[in-house]
């Protein structure tokens, strides 16, 4: 209920401002995980560990929902302009409007913490990118990737989980957030 | 804001694992045929059918360039010029249904069956 009610209080401009610090950051989350070698370990096409999914998350909880897509937009088409292409974009953005509108929907489920939020939205991402490419591939075929996604989404949605459980316990703390 | 792990997570990743066994099962590769040969699809079109028994290669140029080995069996893409290179580091297939991918450039190599009669009709 506080988030709520700090959200509505938070000045325009302090929103704006957090919005734009948290659009950086989640771009230079997306560059840097491209020299994770995370294909190394599990060699699927698409397979990485949606870092920039923590800062959804941290939006999301933090600042709610419609902040939260206003955060994801932008970075997918600035992520295109850096380097994924046309392409990347459609990758980007099906996978995270997907994943994003699960995400939304798991937050008011009472028995969903953020663990459980994370996972299925890495997983909806999965079948997001899956949907993207069998429309671009022409292909049912590709559909058979999806179950490999889907195990390797538990993992990366326990992880980016963790690590957005653990900075909003130290950042509900601060007055950061406070008008 | 919940942040403590709670029991209905556990329900959340088995309604994962669950829809990862239904797709599984779904696209179950070699059902039925061995494998003869293989086709390579570039933009959706077939531009080559490939027999699994002769080794040889095939090179696919579009905005990047693919190439394409059969050896003893089994099919891989040994060479990429596209950035990711998941397509190389996809491996070697030889089960019918699999298929290899190289999203950059829009290929598709999908190893097929002896006899190609429908198993399914989708859409």
């Amino acid at each position: 209920m506080w988030i709520l009610w700090w959200g509505e209080d938070m000045g325009k401009t302090k929103r704006l401002a957090l919005c734009a610090v948290l659009i950086s950051l989640a771009l230079a989350l997306s560059y840097m995980e491209r020299f994770l070698p995370l294909q190394l370990l599990v060699p699927l096409p698409g397979v990485k560990l949606g870092l920039a999914n923590i800062v959804t998350l941290i939006a999301l909880y933090l600042l709610g929902s419609g902040s939260a897509f206003a955060i994801l937009v932008p970075r997918c088409i600035m992520g295109a302009i850096f380097g994924g292409g046309i392409t990347g974009l459609c990758f980007s953005l099906t996978g995270g409007l997907l994943a994003m509108s699960v995400m939304v929907l798991c937050r008011r489920i009472p028995c969903f913490s953020i663990y459980g939020t994370s996972v299925l939205g890495a997983a909806a991402h999965s079948v997001g990118q899956i949907l993207a490419a069998m429309v671009l591939m022409n292909s049912v075929y590709v559909g058979a990737y999806l179950s490999y996604l889907l195990c390797v989404s538990i993992f990366t949605g326990l992880a980016t989980g963790t690590a957005g459980a653990g900075v909003l316990k130290v950042l509900r703390k601060t007055d950061m957030w406070k008008p | 804001m919940r942040l403590q792990f709670q029991k209905g997570d556990y329900a959340a990743i088995g309604l994962v694992v669950l829809l990862a066994i239904a797709v599984a099962l779904a696209f179950l590769p070699g059902r039925m045929k061995d494998a003869a040969g293989v086709e390579i699809y570039h933009d959706g079109v077939l531009v080559k059918t490939m027999p699994l028994s002769s080794d040889g290669s095939y090179t696919v140029v579009g905005d990047y360039t693919n190439v394409i080995t059969v050896s003893g069996g089994s099919v891989s893409i040994t060479h990429s010029d596209c950035p990711g290179m998941d397509c190389v580091h996809s491996g070697s297939i030889s089960a019918v249904g699999r298929s290899l991918v190289c999203l950059p450039n829009g290929l598709e190599v999908r190893v097929i069956g002896q006899s190609d009669d429908v198993d399914f009709v989708v859409g």
